[in-house]
């Protein structure tokens, strides 16, 4: 048995008086691609955060491929090979989808204090900026102003600006959140493809997206870990049933 | 000892004055998110338009007058000036205020002249309240306070116990809510905005007639109120008053100290060595005194960011 | 060659051969210019390209100004830093300064870091006249330019080859800065340093390198004036030097390089042109910045592509009458305002009110304006320009009215083209 290369381990995470999340305990293990449901409210989100590094947990501990994780910064957590999307488009809107790209290569090349090279001549950068575009069908939008994309444009240049940093592990949160069907089929079409060789979780509501694309599900309600299994456990599962997915006509 | 007690007493007026200048600030910053960088130029036309007003109607009547007239301009400003940019982004916003508040220091000097004028305390008033220690302790200086504390009184109850203020709050807090609810946003922006400036204006209307009044008043009190601002947090009324009031008392007391770090050394038996240093250390700290807010301001900077009572920013 | 590159070659030649036409005076003014120029883009590596908008930049020109001329007294035109050399200091100077406050001033961001870059000039400018062997007192510090490698540097023919060389060179320095991987992350942190965290960046790091670069560039212009001036005193530290920094940068516009280079030697121009007769350069320059704000803000250097752009689209024929408008809608408002200030200024000095209060019987004496007399107490003084500004506004008006009609009238061309096109293909 592979040893995970996430562990959540009674994490808790209050706001004030607030209890978000109250003891979650998740194995995520190599190269599956986990997806995390529950309603709203649940602290999916707040998980997120307390797992990239942008919220400090109250008690409980965050393991990243053998290293402990919490309270560490956002950007300590991700040069260890952790990167995750945000939920509202979280770009550079007034620079080229090429930029935005390039901004997050450059920093795995270790340029992010070099101020006596021209980037355009570094070797290596501009020709992984465009391979990556390739990989994300956006190469026709290279020198398009970012802001100026359309919606599922920009989720797509969220996406491959996640992947730039060629992490491990990788966090999309809420990835669909406002596409059409279409959209949708493509990107998850995209997402299956570029985590072929990655460990993905992802936050998602559309069931189908969800059920289609992962390997393994938990379930979040109330800031807790209901249940966690197989896609056809889960939707099987009585108390997840009651608690989310609503009773199946003639199961 | 009386030393030390007449330092507390002008310390706590000085920073109540502050207050009233950092509370119409930071009223208005959490309301709309942009820092007024003009606030400080309402305090300074308080004093001046006071100073116009007092020869025709009265001192009183003058400081109320000119806080009127600076609430409306402060009203003119939002409605004409600050409404246009709103779409630009906060930093444009700044930006906005900080040419406003040139502006309105260039006009001052037009009209009045690049140099300090004669606002002063009418006679009636230039008494002494109480002798401490053989030092008379002006009676007008206690009539500061007094006002200070009055609009401190006025504004909590108001905000808290009328209909109007449960409204302003929530605009404050909740802008498009409460918009959705019915009530009438920009007019609350505006009237939360003309009286932060009505504010400034009678602190202004008070102080420059105690204090100096000179074009260059917006930049050292506004100075000193952004740097309240940083220490209590952005937002938060009860952080500008711990800041106001602890700046105020520290900047008193170290006035009238004549000693020097040079000083503390020789206690040490080191006094030789930090004389023969010279520069900061043989500084007498009744002439840092103007500095002690900002060294404060850059301790609050590397212990907690957020100010004594601001919210903690995200990582 | 290309227009741009055209452009520079020609730009580099005229400031080559300037001291050709100029007078000494003038050669003086346009030093003046090319400091402020390049104190303009310094700032505005930090405030237009870094996002991070400062407040007290010209604690960084003056700790430049005087650790210059504490080189120039020290090495006195030879040794490791003769004359032409002498701005280094500035930027060491300026360089290790940046850095610590940076340190401290990029804690925060947005609103409190302006805030705390203000409160640190302030600082300086409280402690500078305390210390008197660094900043000199009342009087400052000062020192004489020392020949060196073959030259006097005692006339402002050389002075002027000196500050050119050492602008353009930093310039260019600058320029290149935008294109190394730090110059682009400095574009990253205004656009969203949030997201540059969860890309791996020290954000805080980055950002005190940023300022320290920007407040290197700063101190060398400082540096310069001290080499030009002889000498600085701490009134180098008042608010104003910081304030006009950031009018002149906005006003000609952040978003192209050589912008506040442009806004820059405009305003240190006019400022020179205009000093003799007129005591409101500051009020003028104050309110030609809030417009800016308001209705431009792109800034001036943004007019040239409004231009360029309008003109590719609309078609010069039709582009022309409206500028025009514009143009004379501006010249309205301005004779208009210029002559009421110029009037209230003179009215309010202290040596007019008391010339009228001489005899307070008789109606105001006249004010000598344009080469003619005003008469404050009549009428006929304060109507002309009045009217004359409500025509301008009503000019604007028109204006804004031709410039709309001409957008219509281009929306309605092009859908009628597109049916048009749709015609055609069914």
């Amino acid at each position: 048995m592979n040893a995970p290369i996430l562990s959540l381990r009674n994490l808790k995470k209050s706001f004030a008086e607030t209890e978000i999340i109250r003891g979650v305990e998740l194995n995520i293990f190599p190269g599956e691609r986990h997806a995390i449901i529950g309603p709203n409210g649940a602290g999916k989100s707040t998980l997120f955060h307390l797992i990239s590094g942008n919220l400090k947990p109250t008690s409980g501990e965050i393991i990243f491929n053998s290293l402990q994780i919490e309270g560490l910064t956002p950007q300590e957590i991700n040069r260890r090979g952790l990167a995750r999307s945000f939920q509202i488009t979280n770009i550079f809107p007034k620079l080229s989808v090429f930029e935005n790209l390039r901004l997050a290569v450059m920093q795995r090349h270790g340029l992010q204090y070099t101020f006596w090279r021209i980037l355009s001549k570094v070797p290596l950068i501009g020709q992984e900026t465009d391979q990556l575009l390739e990989r994300v069908r956006l190469q026709a939008r290279a020198n398009t102003l970012a802001g100026e994309l359309s919606y599922s444009e920009q989720r797509a240049l969220e996406i491959a600006i996640t992947l730039a940093c060629d992490p491990l592990l990788i966090l999309l949160d809420e990835p669909m959140a406002g596409m059409s069907h279409e959209e949708t089929d493509y990107m998850v079409d995209l997402i299956r493809e570029l985590t072929t060789d990655r460990t993905l979780i992802i936050v998602e509501h559309d069931m189908d997206v969800v059920f289609s694309l992962s390997d393994r599900i938990s379930v979040l309600v109330y800031g807790q870990v209901l249940a966690t299994g197989t896609p056809e456990q889960i939707s099987n599962d009585a108390k997840v049933r009651k608690a989310y997915l609503g009773e199946k006509v003639g199961a | 000892m009386e030393y030390f007690i007449i330092s507390l007493l002008n310390g706590a007026i000085y920073g109540l004055l502050l207050f009233m200048v950092s509370a119409g600030l930071t009223l208005i910053f959490g309301m709309m998110g942009v820092l007024n960088f003009s606030h400080a130029s309402f305090y300074m036309l308080g004093a001046y338009f006071a100073y116009t007003l007092s020869p025709l109607i009265g001192f009183g009547m003058a400081m109320i007058g000119a806080s009127l007239l600076v609430g409306s301009v402060g009203v003119m400003v939002e409605r004409f000036f600050l409404r246009r940019v709103h779409n630009y982004g906060h930093a444009h916003e700044l930006l906005l205020t900080f040419g406003l508040s040139f502006i309105i220091a260039e006009l001052v000097k037009l009209f009045f002249g690049n140099f300090p004028i004669d606002y002063r305390i009418p006679v009636s008033l230039d008494f002494a309240a109480f002798r401490i220690g053989g030092a008379d302790y002006p009676f007008y200086r206690l009539i500061m306070g007094g006002i200070a504390i009055a609009m401190f009184a006025l504004i909590y109850l108001l905000l808290t116990l009328t209909r109007v203020g449960i409204v302003v709050r929530s605009a404050i807090y909740k802008p498009r809510m409460a918009e959705a609810l019915g009530h009438n946003v920009p007019l609350v922006f505006m009237g939360v905005f003309g009286v932060g400036a009505a504010l400034a204006g009678l602190a202004g209307a008070v102080a420059g007639a105690f204090y100096t009044t000179n074009p260059n008043m917006a930049l050292e009190l506004g100075v000193m109120v952004f740097v309240v601002v940083v220490v209590g947090g952005l937002g938060s009324l009860g952080g500008a008053m711990i800041a106001s009031l602890l700046i105020g008392i520290i900047t008193s007391i170290c006035v009238g100290i004549d000693k020097s770090l040079a000083d503390l050394f020789s206690l040490l038996g080191i006094g030789d060595w930090a004389q023969d240093i010279g520069g900061l250390l043989t500084l007498k700290l009744s002439s840092l005194a103007s500095t002690i807010p900002f060294a404060l301001m850059l301790l609050v900077l590397l212990v907690r960011p957020s100010g004594l009572m601001g919210e903690k920013e995200h990582l | 060659m290309k227009p741009m590159k055209f452009g520079f070659v020609l730009g580099t030649t005229l400031l080559l051969l300037l001291p050709l036409v100029l007078s000494q005076s003038l050669l003086n003014a346009a030093i003046q210019m090319l400091i402020a120029a390049l104190f303009a883009c310094a700032f505005n590596l930090l405030c237009g390209q870094g996002g991070m908008l400062s407040f007290g930049h010209a604690a960084y020109f003056g700790v430049g100004a005087f650790a210059t001329l504490h080189a120039m007294k020290a090495m006195g035109g030879v040794g490791l830093l003769p004359t032409p050399l002498l701005p280094l200091a500035g930027a060491v100077a300026g360089l290790a300064f940046g850095m610590i406050a940076g340190w401290f001033a990029t804690k925060r961001s947005g609103t409190y870091f302006a805030m705390i870059t203000l409160a640190l000039a302030e600082l300086l400018h409280a402690l500078a006249p305390h210390l008197k062997s660094l900043f000199g007192g009342e009087s400052g510090v000062s020192a004489m330019r020392m020949p060196a490698w073959g030259m006097s540097f005692g006339n402002s023919t050389q002075l002027y080859y000196l500050t050119l060389i050492w602008v353009l060179a930093s310039l260019g320095l600058l320029y290149l800065f935008t294109h190394t991987p730090v110059g682009r992350l400095t574009v990253g942190l205004r656009e969203n340093s949030h997201r540059l965290r969860f890309l791996g960046y020290d954000v805080h790091r980055l950002s005190v390198l940023v300022f320290a670069v920007s407040a290197m560039f700063s101190g060398i212009a400082g540096g310069l004036q001290a080499v030009s001036n002889e000498s600085a005193n701490y009134v180098v530290f008042e608010s104003h030097l910081s304030a006009v920094v950031v009018l002149n940068t906005y006003i000609g516009g952040v978003s192209v390089f050589l912008g506040p280079a442009l806004g820059a030697a405009l305003m240190t121009f006019f400022g020179y042109a205009v000093s003799d007769l007129s005591r409101s350069w500051l009020l003028y320059q104050g309110v030609l910045f809030v417009l800016v704000m308001m209705f431009l803000p792109t800034g001036l250097i943004g007019l040239i592509s409004w231009w360029n752009n309008s003109k590719a689209q609309y078609g010069f024929v039709r582009l022309l009458p409206v500028a025009i408008l514009w143009l004379f809608a501006v010249l309205l408002l301005t004779v208009s305002s210029v002559f009421l200030v110029e009037l209230l200024q003179r009215m309010f000095s202290l040596d007019y009110r008391a010339l009228a209060s001489v005899n307070p019987v008789a109606p105001w004496p006249a004010i000598t304006l344009f080469a003619r007399p005003w008469f404050p107490g009549v009428a006929t003084t304060w109507l002309p320009p009045i009217l004359i500004f409500f025509t301008g506004c009503w000019a604007v008006r028109l204006a804004r009215g031709r410039w709309q009609a001409l957008l219509d009238n281009a929306d309605v061309d092009a859908s009628l083209s597109e049916t048009a096109g749709d015609g055609v293909k069914s």
